[in-house]
């Protein structure tokens, strides 16, 4: 065959769109083609008889505990399962955190008496407390206050100073000047 | 077509997971395929049968490599033909003459009725490349790439065996072609 058309190709499946209509339409015109594109079409069929063989034993897998993940591998894999086991940690925390507050001393007759008592004292020591921290707060800021105040006229008092030295400069300045006009 | 593709798919994603049972329903799926294609390359049922077991277990064990899902048919069989030439070496060390497959009966006369002969005995006599080429073009419907994928080789190198093997399979198979008229 001298074609330079690729017919095993196009025996093949291989050639669509318009190569594959080129093909057709130059295999219609030429007697070579044509019967070498027969042989190759017989050769397919002939190929076609040979049908596939069932398998003679089923292939299968059971499960392996070497190929399965690990129960964290699963979960830790699985969004959903992974988003409800924190769900279940939360609400585990919750109640473990409303179990585990100081539990309230029961409230009944004698010791119900006793629990005020205690709880009088401790309210008095509180306050005595409370008090005790504002007396020690009242002198520090009055200490505070007069250091401010001693600093604040030392401050003043070096001001008027430096005031007074300076307006006795001017005024010598001042009649060093009228002095040296006249002359 | 397409709902097929996507089940695989599905199917792949699961046993990804370590979903046996997902797994087998793929096995079940490809499993006469990947048998017949090492059946004729290797010529033996029960090596077929032990390879096509070894390539479903290396399937699963890699199948977290497998980068794209839609690519499960020429990954499958890439591992098939790894594991089939494999065996062919071991058996058939390099320079030995193809032998010709035990279940490849020699067929005398070429009447249509002898034509699976025929066609097994042509196949048998090709080179295992040849042989395997028009495996995976004719019986398994691969596209030339896709083959280049599976053998590791370039396109033309395929192209070139498939119509090698074809000629040589027109040539051996003529009479059976003109229905045994001899």
């Amino acid at each position: 065959m001298s074609c330079a058309t690729d017919l095993k190709a196009y025996a093949l499946g291989e050639v669509g769109g318009r190569e594959k209509a080129v093909l057709e339409d130059h295999v219609r015109g030429c007697q070579n083609c044509r019967e070498e594109l027969d042989r190759l079409n017989l050769t397919r069929a002939a190929l076609a008889s040979l049908e596939d063989e069932e398998i003679p034993r089923r292939i299968s897998f059971v499960s392996d505990r070497v190929f399965e993940p690990r129960w964290w591998q699963t979960i830790w894999r699985s969004g959903p399962v992974m988003g409800f086991a924190s769900a279940v940690v939360l609400a585990a925390a919750i109640l473990v955190h409303g179990f585990a507050r100081p539990v309230v001393p029961p409230t009944n007759g004698s010791d119900a008496a006793l629990s005020e008592q205690a709880l009088v004292k401790q309210v008095n020591e509180l306050r005595a407390e409370r008090a005790a921290d504002l007396a020690k707060f009242d002198q520090q800021l009055k200490a505070t206050t007069a250091r401010l105040e001693a600093q604040r006229q030392a401050d003043l008092a070096t001001f008027q100073q430096a005031s007074e030295y300076y307006q006795k400069q001017m005024a010598r300045i001042e009649v060093a000047s009228n002095e040296a006009y006249r002359q | 077509m397409i709902f097929r593709e996507v089940e695989d798919r599905d199917l792949i994603a699961k046993a990804r997971r370590g979903h046996v049972e997902a797994y087998n329903v793929l096995v079940s799926r490809w499993e006469k395929r990947v048998y017949n294609y090492l059946l004729r390359l290797v010529g033996e049922r029960e090596d077929a049968l032990d390879l096509s077991q070894d390539v479903f277990l290396k399937a699963y064990q890699n199948l977290k490599k497998l980068e794209d899902p839609a690519k499960f048919p020429g990954w499958l069989f890439r591992i098939a033909h790894n594991e089939a030439f494999s065996l062919l070496r071991k058996n058939r060390p390099e320079g030995e003459i193809t032998a010709e497959p035990k279940m490849a009966e020699a067929s005398g006369g070429l009447f249509p009725i002898e034509s699976t002969l025929a066609v097994r005995s042509a196949l048998a006599r090709l080179s295992d490349d040849h042989r395997e080429a028009v495996l995976l073009k004719v019986y398994q419907g691969f596209k030339f790439e896709e083959m280049a994928e599976i053998l590791s080789c370039p396109v033309s190198t395929v192209k070139s065996r498939v119509y090698t093997a074809l000629d040589l399979l027109k040539q051996t198979l003529a009479p059976v072609n003109s229905g045994g008229r001899q």
